[in-house]
């Protein structure tokens, strides 16, 4: 029933790259829509060589381009040149782009893609998006980008969401071992597998495909289903719907559902064709998501059409599915998606229970909450630094010899003539210097339960990105009657972001309220630290009952070191004044939960409001 | 002379599923010779509308990705060196010139990302886009469209400083019709794809030339500003700066953009509504001009404000 060239297809890339079958499906579908596809995953998980098999299985000329720091737009679109030219007795010096292989390409292959430095690939996804360059049109069908996991504490930064936009199809890979199948680890080691692929087509069958998966007709009621499931999946993505754009989802999912659709051997889209969209979320949702991604997805496929404004049903049916429900039946969406490699991701990270990941609608309040910290921290407290790795961000006159590289071509040419006494202009290349300390105290009292505590996890959460972001240092105190610090490396501030993460996730509620303790340890910390910006986030659901209630020293002392410290208070009662003291008294910010009916929480900025 | 611009509108309806407000102020721009900034998320249609506007009217074109690395060179042209030999054997003299292209030969401009541009490049943008000449050289350019995306942490841009923001007269904030749960439109869009009508379309031709866009502009000083909309002008930025204490720490009430060019917008949007005379529905054009010059709150009510000015 599979297009017999397509069956050929699966079995070529299988002699090359071991299971992996989501990211090899979702490749296929990058190649028949004439999509870009993203891969991310661990080193060694087969990424490179995955893409590298696909590019020569459809038979595709092919390019590679590897990333890396330094990696320009000039480099990246091809070399620029100095070109001299004699007119009449005049001769004229120009720079020229000299078009590269990757000009040629009809799949090119984009290397470890998070290693380029965020901005510089501005023009090169460009030139993807619109399969040109300056005036010439290129060949090119597919980019495939590998990609390691962000990480908050690697030296690369994060690519940004416009640059992901472009990127219909993104498949997240994960090691066997790391995902813990061993069965397949063990079936792995029994298997032969080629270094490269053969082609199991040519071109032009390539593109006979191509236009028969963009020639079949779409079903009407897939189309209702295709809007359904963008509307749950915008809805579980809550606050960070930014990669819900018009283009990826109204103009490229149809033509990843038509790919979908020839891939199955089907002669139109049908509603199961939404299943496609599984392989366009990797980063448009959170990763603890992934594991309801089927789930939802065959919500809105059954759904009969006609009840599509009853989409809050959805919630409660999802959130059963996730407390341990039946798994979808039917040739089902888990088979896909190794669900088991969540454990093994979070066990990995620390010794620590994670909680039910909290998601949705308080998730976009939180964010409120978010930008006016990031806004106070962010004040004056980071300062750029000059470094030779950081990102190229002006010029400056060269100073030593080796510098050549990094300088302005046309200077360079210049000064090797010895035209240029002073030096060719080099990139100043700076990074963000560490930005001052925050200590983040969270209150893990009796109180602290269900929604409360996972929305105080979001907003630690989001604390240790905001720092992670400013490269400020770190600390982390959870409270109850008594405060338990957090020390890294022996150090209580500190810049292992990634281990705070997870404990942000963790959820405890035992105990009754301390404001002292935390306070006190926090602020100690605080003394022997150098630096105008320190910070303090409290947050707390309740009336301190143990120690002294209105923490006088702490607050004589918090004033006399400067540090500001802001309140956060999610409780369901009156805000202690003394919270409200606090803030006042050092500058800091002051927040509340306020609870809605329904269930819902948001969260405002406390006190006088103009 | 209308119908050239209702026909650029026209297209853009064909081509863009909503986004009205966006299209009329792109309309308005080019009448009114205003430049135009258009901020929003990652695939929100900012770009495809300005580059539909500008091959729309038919004018000459240049479309500019901003990037980290932009140099003044791509902006402008080419900048070459020239090396001359002097009289018989005394030498000769090296010297930098451009050869103009880019900005500087081009009717509209769209310049995609803008805030990503090193302020090198943008310092020189904002000369030739204020004083629309370069040098001594004056620039046919009518009217620059800028896009960028939000200023938010995960993008590597950074906030146009007030200098340049205020050379865009019109200023829009746009999302993105899935993100914003518009469900009729999102179907719409949905449908356009799913249909396979879209790929099919050709680009679009030149609906208006340079000449009938002179001849609309020159219509717009014919265009009676009653003295009621004057007074109700002066009575929104009087309540701006008195009531909502707008001032110069967290604003950009300029009287070059609120005197000069907000008058020339009236004056436009009576003009695309072929009428002869101010109304007072044109001042709902303030809320497109107070966009990032007035702080966020104000500016959530600022179309309230023009209620309560023309009720």
């Amino acid at each position: 029933m599979k297009v017999p060239e397509l069956q050929r297809l699966s079995e070529h890339l299988d002699r090359v790259v071991f299971a992996q079958e989501p990211a090899k499906t979702g490749l296929v579908l990058a190649i028949l829509a004439r999509e870009h596809a993203y891969l991310e995953g661990p080193p060694g998980s087969g990424k490179s060589a995955l893409a590298r098999a696909a590019a020569d299985a459809v038979g595709a000329r092919s390019a590679e381009l590897a990333f890396h720091r330094d990696a320009s737009a000039a480099e990246l679109l091809g070399e620029l040149h100095l070109r001299r030219e004699l007119r009449g007795s005049r001769e004229r010096i120009a720079i020229e782009r000299a078009l590269g292989a990757s000009a040629e390409a009809e799949l090119l292959l984009l290397d470890d893609l998070s290693r380029a430095p965020g901005e510089a690939l501005g023009l090169l996804l460009r030139a993807l998006a619109e399969r040109r360059l300056g005036p010439h049109a290129l060949p090119l069908e597919t980019a495939i980008a590998t990609a390691g996991a962000p990480d908050l504490e690697s030296y690369a930064d994060p690519l940004e969401p416009g640059a992901l936009d472009r990127f219909a199809i993104q498949v997240r890979m994960h090691g066997l071992l790391a995902a813990r199948s061993f069965s397949t680890a063990r079936a792995f080691l029994d298997r032969e597998l080629a270094a490269r692929a053969t082609p199991a087509f040519d071109r032009a069958t390539r593109h006979a495909l191509q236009r028969r998966a963009a020639q079949l007709p779409f079903e009407p009621a897939a189309r209702a289903a295709l809007l359904r499931a963008v509307e749950r999946l915008t809805r579980a993505a809550g606050a960070e719907p930014a990669l819900f754009s018009d283009r990826s989802f109204a103009r490229a999912a149809p033509a990843v559902l038509r790919a979908h659709a020839l891939w199955r051997g089907g002669d139109r889209v049908q509603p199961e064709d939404v299943r496609a969209l599984r392989y366009m979320l990797a980063r448009r949702l959170p990763e603890e998501l992934e594991g309801e991604v089927g789930a939802l997805l065959e919500q809105a496929i059954r759904e009969p059409a006609g009840t599509e404004s009853s989409a809050p049903g959805a919630r409660p049916a999802a959130a059963a599915d996730r407390s341990g429900g039946a798994p979808a039946p039917g040739d089902g969406p888990r088979h896909t998606l190794p669900v088991e490699s969540l454990e093994a991701r979070q066990l990995s990270l620390a010794a620590v229970a994670p909680v039910a990941s909290a998601r949705g609608d308080e998730g976009a309040e939180v964010e409120s909450l978010l930008r006016a910290l990031a806004g106070r921290l962010e004040r004056g407290a980071v300062r750029r630094g000059e470094d030779a790795a950081g990102a190229p961000r002006s010029f400056r006159r060269m100073r030593r010899l080796e510098e050549m590289l990094d300088a302005d071509p046309v200077d360079a040419a210049l000064f090797s003539e010895g035209r240029l006494p002073s030096g060719a202009r080099v990139y100043r290349r700076e990074r963000r210097n560490a930005g001052g300390a925050l200590a983040v105290l969270r209150d893990v009292s009796a109180s602290m339960e269900g929604r409360l505590a996972s929305s105080a996890g979001q907003v630690v959460a989001g604390l240790v990105r905001v720092a992670a972001r400013r490269r400020m240092r770190l600390g982390y105190v959870e409270f109850n009657h008594e405060a338990e610090r957090f020390a890294a490396d022996g150090a209580f501030f500190h810049r292992r972001y990634r281990r705070a993460l997870a404990l942000a996730r963790r959820s405890r509620a035992e105990g009754r309220t301390n404001y002292e303790a935390p306070l006190r340890a926090a602020l100690g910390e605080l003394r022997g630290c150098a630096g105008r910006e320190r910070h303090v986030v409290l947050l707390s659901d309740g009336m301190p009952i143990l120690g002294d209630p209105n923490v006088r020293n702490e607050r004589a002392l918090a004033q006399r070191l400067g540090v500001k410290v802001h309140t956060v208070f999610l409780g369901l009662g009156e805000c202690p004044k003394v919270l409200d003291e606090i803030s006042r008294e050092t500058g800091g910010l002051r927040f509340e939960a306020r609870h809605a009916p329904g269930g819902r929480v948001t969260l405002r900025e406390r006190g006088e409001r103009r | 002379m209308k119908h050239g611009l209702e026909r650029l509108g026209q297209l853009l309806d064909r081509h863009v599923v909503g986004h009205d407000e966006a299209k009329s102020a792109l309309l308005l721009a080019l009448v009114c010779r205003e430049h135009i900034y258009l901020e929003g998320p990652p695939g929100s249609a900012k770009t495809r509308m300005a580059e539909l506007a500008a091959r729309g009217a038919g004018l000459g074109f240049f479309f500019y990705q901003m990037h980290r690395d932009t140099r003044l060179a791509e902006l402008v042209g080419d900048v070459v060196l020239e090396r001359r030999p002097l009289a018989a054997g005394s030498g000769e003299r090296i010297h930098q010139a451009i050869e103009p292209g880019g900005i500087l030969t081009a009717d509209v401009c769209v310049l995609d990302d803008i805030s990503r541009a090193p302020g090198e490049a943008l310092n020189v943008l904002l000369r030739v886009l204020n004083e629309r000449k370069f040098g001594e050289r004056p620039i046919p350019l009518l009217c620059a469209i800028a896009t960028s995306n939000p200023l938010r942490d995960e993008y590597y841009n950074e906030p146009l400083d007030p200098a340049n923001l205020d050379r865009f007269a019109l200023q829009l904030k746009v999302s993105g019709l899935i993100q914003s749960g518009d469900r009729a439109q999102a179907r719409e869009l949905v449908d356009r794809f799913a249909d396979g009508s879209v790929q099919e379309q050709p680009e679009p031709q030149a609906v208006l030339s340079r000449a009938e866009l002179d001849a609309a502009h020159a219509e717009l000083a014919r265009i009676e500003v009653p003295a009621a909309e004057k007074d109700r002008l002066v009575e929104f930025l009087r309540r701006l700066v008195v009531d909502y204490d707008c001032d110069e720490t967290n604003s950009l009430l300029t009287d070059r953009s609120f005197l000069v060019k907000a008058v020339k917008l009236l004056r436009g949007r009576a003009f695309l509504a072929g009428r002869a005379r101010v109304e007072r529905g044109d001042l709902a054009v303030l809320s497109q001009m107070t966009t990032f010059r007035v702080p966020e709150e104000v500016q959530l009510k600022v179309p309230e404000l023009i209620g309560e000015i023309t009720a």
